[in-house]
């Protein structure tokens, strides 16, 4: 058992410097140019799942974007975690675009919908069930589960969408510089493609402001 | 910096594309089949004017531009299926099968540290949560949650706690600046500093904030290792815990040695194991 584990993580250093070997064959100074500093466009925030990682399925490189993964891609309001990667995304790299990544068959959503007590996960899980909540209506005119399901993991990227621009962040750059720009997009584990869910920011923006205004100057 | 839009990228979504047989066909195993959504994609995200302050918008955004690198992502996409498959013929049929990582991946966020690519590994390989300067919190639920789900739940084999060069939240740390919502998110990495000031004080600013890097993955591994789903799983089926150090500079990972006296285990045990 400890044999087979311990092969396992050598073959880690050894594809590492395989990757090192690759990316400094083709560009000599890729590394001394990520040791100088990262200015990434954007923020990514999508599910912890192996399946997804977002480098590969964006096709972007090292230094690229900048990336917070969680259970099920949520933007809990009251997270200590997901609101410091935001503020530090948007006030001190200033990224230009924030991707919310859902994807379909995801395990998080998928629990939500049930009546397991997951112990640990259930408060987490819960913001899942908030979002259900509040789109009842519209989930419930769908007949088929598994369309239902689908339409709730589309649903939850869009509330996550909101909840990052509800953040003073995001409200006050984008005032002053016209960005970021939030996105919703769901990847589809079956043909790795990528759907825009075409959040219309602008309007999602002056929509949340109405109650969640942070920006003192739209209330001239 | 300029302003690019996201199809202005070169080849943003196209790349995309070209990945698209990286996760071929298959569902999740603890979740059922479900039929497909829709098989129209759409390749554009452009339906956003940011204004015009961003005068590279209106060049980089353009529709038709945005085609042609869709043209050539889908003729590069066969190129690359064919050769994956050739490469790891296990690995379609494997990931049709459902996730089943073996590593857990606890790492920072910063766009220099991206886990899949420098493991040289494939999607279905790694769990990942990335936070500011991969810190962990005790109650932090999102974590938390993350942890437990990838011990319990999927068993993986590993957990990795991986800081880095040049960490701009441990930089944050080393100062004195007030950072807003960012300050109490940084405060663990203010306890370690604290209770290792003489040795930072004894070092250059660049050695320190190494050392610090250093003495927070080995704090998150505390963290970690004071889980009680993490304990029983070193117990029960021989769970690795890892802490890595990688250098931006050179792409190269460093293991720390992380080895434990018998005493100092017996006694994480003793505090902090729980049965159901």
């Amino acid at each position: 058992m400890h044999r087979y584990l311990r092969q396992s993580l050598d073959n880690i250093f050894k594809k590492n410097r395989e990757w090192v070997s690759t990316k400094t064959s083709g560009d000599p100074g890729f590394f001394d140019k990520l040791a100088a500093g990262q200015s990434p466009d954007y923020l990514y925030i999508g599910c912890s799942d192996s399946r997804v990682p977002a480098n590969e399925i964006m096709g972007l490189e090292a230094g690229e974007v900048f990336v917070h993964r969680n259970i099920a891609n949520l933007v809990p309001n009251v997270d200590l975690n997901v609101m410091s990667v935001i503020n530090y995304a948007v006030r001190h790299l200033h990224v230009k675009h924030i991707i919310v990544c859902g994807h379909y068959n995801c395990g998080g959503v998928k629990a939500a919908m049930t009546s397991a007590d997951l112990g640990l996960l259930n408060p987490w899980l819960r913001n899942i069930r908030d979002v259900y909540r509040l789109h009842e209506r519209e989930l419930d005119s769908i007949p088929e589960e598994d369309k239902r399901y689908n339409r709730l993991i589309e649903l939850n990227v869009i509330e996550s969408c909101r909840n990052v621009i509800k953040t003073a962040a995001v409200q006050q750059s984008y005032e002053k510089n016209q960005y970021p720009i939030v996105h919703g997009f769901v990847f589809d584990l079956r043909d790795g493609l990528l759907r825009d869910l075409e959040v219309d920011f602008e309007a999602m923006l002056q929509d949340v402001k109405k109650i969640y205004c942070l920006s003192p100057s739209a209330k001239k | 910096m300029n302003v690019t839009g996201l199809a202005g990228r070169p080849g943003f979504m196209a790349r995309n594309a070209v990945a698209r047989s990286a996760v071929g066909p298959r569902s999740s195993l603890p979740v059922p089949r479900v039929s497909p959504f829709s098989t129209s994609t759409s390749l554009s995200c452009v339906n956003h004017k940011p204004g015009s302050a961003n005068p590279s918008d209106s060049e980089t955004n353009r529709p038709g531009s945005l085609a042609d690198k869709y043209s050539a992502g889908l003729r590069q996409n066969k190129d690359w299926a064919a050769n994956t498959a050739r490469d790891h013929p296990d690995l379609f049929p494997t990931l049709a099968t459902g996730q089943q990582p073996q590593i857990l991946w606890l790492g920072c966020s910063d766009s220099r540290c991206p886990e899949t690519s420098m493991l040289g590994l494939q999607p279905g390989d790694v769990f990942v949560h990335r936070n500011i300067a991969n810190i962990l919190h005790p109650g932090d639920l999102s974590s938390g949650a993350v942890i437990e789900y990838a011990v319990k739940h999927l068993r993986v084999k590993h957990v990795v706690v991986c800081g880095h060069t040049s960490c701009g939240g441990v930089a944050a740390a080393m100062g004195n600046k007030e950072l807003g919502i960012l300050d109490p998110w940084l405060l663990p990495l203010r306890q370690v500093r604290e209770r290792n000031l003489p040795l930072l004080q004894s070092l250059s600013p660049e050695e320190a904030a190494l050392k610090l890097v250093e003495l927070n993955v080995r704090e998150g591994l505390s963290v970690v290792t004071q889980k009680s789903a993490v304990l029983n799983a070193i117990q029960e089926r021989g769970l690795q815990v890892h802490g890595l150090i990688y250098d931006v500079g050179s792409g190269v990972l460093r293991e720390l040695d992380i080895q434990e006296t018998e005493e100092s285990l017996r006694a994480r045990l003793v505090a902090f194991k729980t049965d159901n």
